[in-house]
């Protein structure tokens, strides 16, 4: 791993992301979903809409920023020439995660700047938000590398959204109580952190490592397949 | 001689079908290798064994003193070049930007990239966004990515195809450049034009196996009928054979000023390759 090369990638995707109007829209887009949300709140949100915002961010500016800008690298064949340079596996990976991650942290802050940050002022929330963070930065790297086209990434887009993002709004589609779907929703990485916070247990945080860690080893496969053309 | 390429038995297959069959070739410091074939002829996939981006299926590969299994290391590509087919550049970024990573990914001053664009005549396009560039400078573009870092070995895969004649002729120059300064270069083509004036040898691969291996000149005499086509002034049309005891002949047809053209039958390169496959370099 090289400091030179891993920055090289991040100030090359900074200028291409700043120039890349799909991308750069995506960070807008929890900014005024949360004004709206603030806006019918009537002077304060449930605590479980502050986390709502924190799923919209990750699967929206998160998962989708990396997702779309490492298809189309996969799509126009300039990812080729990143693997065949001295560069490894880990510079690529944490060069390009550092434009996401940057755009991902502003969008937070100004979303909960509007909204107060008071739920997650504790430790144990906060460890749980990196985990999430790194879920969905995994999770985008890996169907990224799957896509191989940038259309096609507006459909799995829409998957991480509904399943992994919108998590506490599949809650009010009316599925019963204690249902098999409910009981597996329950164990889906943003309510863990629900969890986490309203249970106040670790627990949760076991299971949102083992969601990072399958999130990894996905994207792992995805890069071993990419890597070479066997 | 030390040789930057020795292939011994190298086989590769996909699935059912073999693309490659018990190749062996090797390829001297300093030369300019030709892989010569149509499409699916495994050009491509023998270059990617080179490179370390295909593993073999049987064979020994030795690349810069390094076998197939530290192929693919970062060390490694530092020393070599690629330009494949399917090599592309940011197109929303400038080129010296898009030469800029490159250079700090290859761990190269970024004062090289005034040295390069140079060489390759695009000293004027730096600050233009490569999608703003023809076909022609993006190749060229392409190139210098593929060059930047001085590599020892550079592997060309089609690196003229689909450009005018004028592109072409100024890549041909850029690489003859690039050869008198000691790089080798292994190039796949199937412009028998190309392979004929930029190539020291070159290699007649079908169907993932290899039919003949030499110099161009050597190919083209071998293949030759050893025969003069002689027209003269008068209208006669003779064919004359290249033996001694028709050389008084040619001399008196000379010394009588009766000869109007003469050419010898030496085949082209692709005349060559049809004889051999009875297949078109297409």
């Amino acid at each position: 791993m090289r400091i030179q090369r891993i920055s090289a990638i991040f100030e090359k995707d900074l200028k291409d992301f700043m120039k890349n109007m799909m991308v750069a829209l995506l960070p807008v887009t929890p900014v005024l979903m949360t004004l709206f949300f603030n806006q019918s709140g009537n002077g304060g949100l449930p605590v479980i809409m502050h986390y709502l915002i924190v799923g919209i961010t990750f699967s929206v500016v998160t998962s989708g920023s990396i997702m779309t800008i490492l298809a189309e690298e996969n799509e126009k064949h300039t990812l080729r020439g990143l693997i065949q340079s001295p560069a490894t596996l880990w510079d690529i990976i944490i060069g390009k995660s550092l434009v996401t991650g940057l755009v991902t942290v502003l969008s937070l802050a100004v979303s909960l700047f509007i909204v107060g940050i008071e739920p997650f002022l504790n430790f144990k929330i906060i460890m749980g938000i990196i985990l999430l963070f790194l879920f969905f930065l995994l999770l985008g790297i890996g169907v990224g590398l799957f896509a191989k086209s940038v259309a096609s990434t507006s459909a799995y887009l829409m998957i991480v959204m509904i399943l992994f993002g919108f998590t506490p709004m599949i809650t009010l589609l009316g599925i019963g109580e204690g249902s098999v779907i409910m009981n597996i929703i329950d164990m889906f990485p943003l309510m863990q952190v629900i969890e986490m916070h309203s249970a106040g247990t670790w627990a949760p945080l076991g299971v949102l490592t083992l969601w990072t860690a399958a999130s990894g080893m996905f994207t792992f496969v995805c890069f071993q397949k990419v890597m070479t053309d066997d | 001689m030390n040789h930057a390429v020795d292939v011994k038995g190298l086989r590769k297959v996909f699935g059912r079908s073999t693309a490659v069959h018990h190749v062996d070739f090797q390829v001297k410091q300093g030369e300019i290798f030709g892989l010569l074939g149509p499409s699916g002829s495994g050009k491509t996939t023998i270059v990617k064994m080179l490179t370390g981006e295909l593993s073999p299926t049987e064979g020994d590969v030795t690349v810069l003193g390094r076998s197939s299994e530290r192929l693919g290391t970062s060390d490694f590509k530092t020393k070599i070049g690629i330009l494949s087919d399917n090599s592309a550049l940011y197109e929303r970024l400038t080129v010296f930007d898009n030469l800029k990573l490159f250079c700090k990914l290859y761990d190269t001053p970024v004062h090289q990239i005034d040295v390069i664009l140079r060489d390759m005549d695009l000293h004027e396009e730096g600050d233009k966004t490569v999608a703003k560039l023809s076909k022609g400078m993006k190749q060229r573009v392409l190139l210098a990515k593929a060059l930047i870092h001085k590599p020892e070995l550079v592997f060309l895969d089609e690196p003229t195809s689909a450009l005018d004649p004028a592109s072409m002729a100024r890549i041909h120059r850029g690489l003859q450049k690039l050869n008198e300064a000691g790089t080798t270069i292994v190039l796949t083509t199937h412009n028998m034009e190309e392979a004929t004036e930029l190539c020291d040898r070159v290699a007649f691969l079908h169907q993932g196996e290899f039919q003949e291996i030499d110099s161009p000149a050597a190919l083209r005499y071998a293949y030759s009928t050893h025969t003069f086509h002689v027209e003269t002034f008068s209208g006669e049309q003779l064919v004359i054979e290249n033996e001694p005891e028709n050389a008084e002949r040619m001399k008196q047809l000379i010394e009588d000023g009766r000869i109007k053209t003469m050419q010898t039958d030496h085949p082209t390169l692709g005349q060559i390759f049809l004889k051999v496959t009875g297949k078109e370099l297409v």
